[in-house]
């Protein structure tokens, strides 16, 4: 408590005095580049951020980055080369073909074209390894690396209480399984177990490494929308191909009263509709929260950049406030992380668990609502869903 | 809007890395740890439940120890009564053999005195008889030599047999 009462004292005096200092040295002649660059581009370097290119940067050096291959299928066939070969707009030439990154004026900006006749054209496929699928691919490593530590104590360790990360791997597992899967699937958990537990560690992972801002971390993985519509769509095949005849007849049949299906089949358009709706609630809730909390970690980095512009004093201000802001943000990313995750899992398990539903459980619960209130254990997961985060 | 548009890409290489990441943990993964941590969990439960069986079987050897102990104290207890009630009896035995014992030989001894008594009493009253039958016939042998006295005797004797007819 006191120590907590001397950190913050420390801080706001500080937060006072750094603002002060550089506003005695304001007399000196400012720092002739900032004025000559002008204004921040900041929606540049957000969607920069955010977005996704060929090659990995690295921390204090704008002009080199990790090279990564380039796979692109151009007009003439199959060309792999490194992204080094086209950073800072440059172009290279494969054989006949012709490439370049895509400026900003271009309608395919930051991709990778071929100039065809002086024409910037999208080749046909682009399956280069940019920094997202890198990171993808770190992300697998690491994720098979944990669960593998697990298997392997289980293996070897036979019935020994696993230890440190082990441990703590297993906790979380198990925390999911007995918490998440197993009240809401019940018999039919550990059929599912595994792609949930997987897609949680997936997704926790990828989290938790777009929060570390360098190598091999930093990219912005589970808030681009590519990966969790793939992570969706997954949910959605196996939400439906594993669906019970009572789940379909629940769509194109539904139990309510008949004006709502004929003439005009209202209820079985909407059970319809529903069925997209669940996947698409699924790509855009996690690859929006964690879009926005990079975003706001990023904006609040540049606020210090946007405020250079009005003298030190500003600066040093905001910049104490800022990185205060960004670090409780980043804090806060740390929790989002791991409750996005879980509620990506739970979601998802709670669609299975509606295509896996047979007459019988729907009997249960009108019983045991006719009965008391309780919830029953299948529903209770089912109330964090209908609030957006 | 670039954000919003997925990059055929990386959804390419997302359902592959994914269907990767699934393939092996789903074959070396996960059963592994499910059968391990459910391996566990009835490990523990067989333990709790055996350490609560021994802990019954103690408290109830130690009940059987006490109950077996307060028997043996009963029956020690009981084994002294018996022994002490046996000792007064043989004592008792013995004694009453011994008083019977004495008595017969008393009553033996009393018999051979009482015969020897009746004995000693025959042969006294046979000798006294002898010594009265020689001294009567002497004194009758005296008395007789005449023949009138021995005619009075009849005489007298006849009358007393008619008087007592």
């Amino acid at each position: 408590m006191k120590r907590n009462i001397f950190t913050s004292l420390l801080l706001a005096i500080v937060a006072i005095l750094l603002p002060l200092g550089a506003a005695a040295s304001e007399s000196h002649p400012a720092d002739s580049t900032e004025e000559k660059s002008g204004a921040v581009d900041a929606q540049g370097i957000i969607f920069e951020h955010l977005g996704d290119r060929y090659g990995w940067e690295v921390p204090f050096n704008h002009h080199k980055s990790i090279p990564l291959p380039v796979i692109v299928w151009g007009s003439d066939g199959l060309h792999v080369f490194s992204s080094a070969r086209v950073e800072h707009g440059a172009t290279y030439r494969d054989g006949n073909a012709e490439f370049k990154v895509a400026g900003k004026d271009s309608p395919y900006k930051g991709k990778v074209v071929e100039i065809i006749d002086g024409k910037e054209v999208k080749p046909t496929i682009d399956i280069s390894i940019t920094k997202n699928v890198c990171g993808v691919f770190i992300a697998v490593l690491l994720v098979i690396w944990a669960i593998m530590s697990v298997a392997r104590w289980h293996r070897t360790q036979g019935m020994k209480g696993p230890r440190k990360m082990t441990g703590a791997v297993e906790f979380v597992i198990l925390f999911i399984y007995d918490g998440v899967i197993k009240p809401t699937l019940k018999d039919k958990a550990n059929k599912f177990a595994p792609y949930l537990l997987t897609v949680f560690f997936f997704i926790l992972v990828m989290n938790l490494l777009g929060l570390i801002v360098i190598f091999p971390g930093g990219a912005n993985l589970t808030g681009n929308i590519a990966v969790t519509l793939v992570l969706a769509i997954i949910t959605f095949l196996i939400t439906n191909i594993f669906a019970t005849k009572h789940y379909w007849k629940e769509i194109f049949n539904p139990d309510v009263p008949w004006w709502l299906k004929w003439p005009l089949p209202i209820m079985p358009v909407i059970e319809i509709f529903g069925i997209f709706t669940k996947p698409a609630a699924l790509t855009v809730r996690l690859f929006a929260n964690m879009m926005g909390g990079h975003m706001i970690v990023i904006v609040l980095t540049l606020l210090i950049f946007i405020f250079a512009a009005m003298g030190p004093a500003v600066t040093g201000a905001t910049a104490v406030v800022s990185i205060i802001f960004s670090v409780f943000m980043l804090l806060i990313d740390v929790l989002v992380s791991f409750i996005q995750a879980y509620v990506f899992t739970m979601l998802s398990t709670l669609f299975i668990a509606l295509g896996q539903e047979d007459g019988h459980g729907e009997h249960k619960k009108d019983e045991a609502h006719g009965h008391d209130a309780a919830a029953t254990p299948a529903e209770a997961p089912k109330a964090p869903a209908t609030n957006p985060a | 809007m670039e954000l919003f548009t997925p990059d055929f890409g990386l959804v390419f290489w997302m359902f592959v890395s994914f269907a990767i990441l699934f393939f092996i943990l789903w074959k070396w993964g996960w059963p592994v740890i499910m059968k391990g941590v459910s391996d566990r969990a009835d490990l523990i439960d067989k333990g709790v439940e055996y350490a609560q069986n021994a802990k019954q079987q103690l408290d109830h050897a130690r009940e059987e120890a006490d109950k077996y102990i307060a028997d043996a104290r009963r029956q020690q207890a009981d084994m002294l009564r018996e022994a002490d009630r046996m000792k007064s009896q043989i004592i008792d035995e013995a004694r009453s053999a011994a008083q019977s014992e004495a008595k017969k030989v008393m009553d033996a001894a009393k018999v051979s005195i009482e015969q020897e008594r009746k004995q000693a009493e025959q042969q006294f009253r046979n000798e006294v008889s002898s010594f009265a039958l020689d001294i009567a016939q002497k004194v009758v042998r005296n008395q007789m030599k005449d023949e009138k006295a021995q005619e009075q005797l009849v005489s007298s004797l006849l009358d007393e047999m008619e008087k007592q007819n």
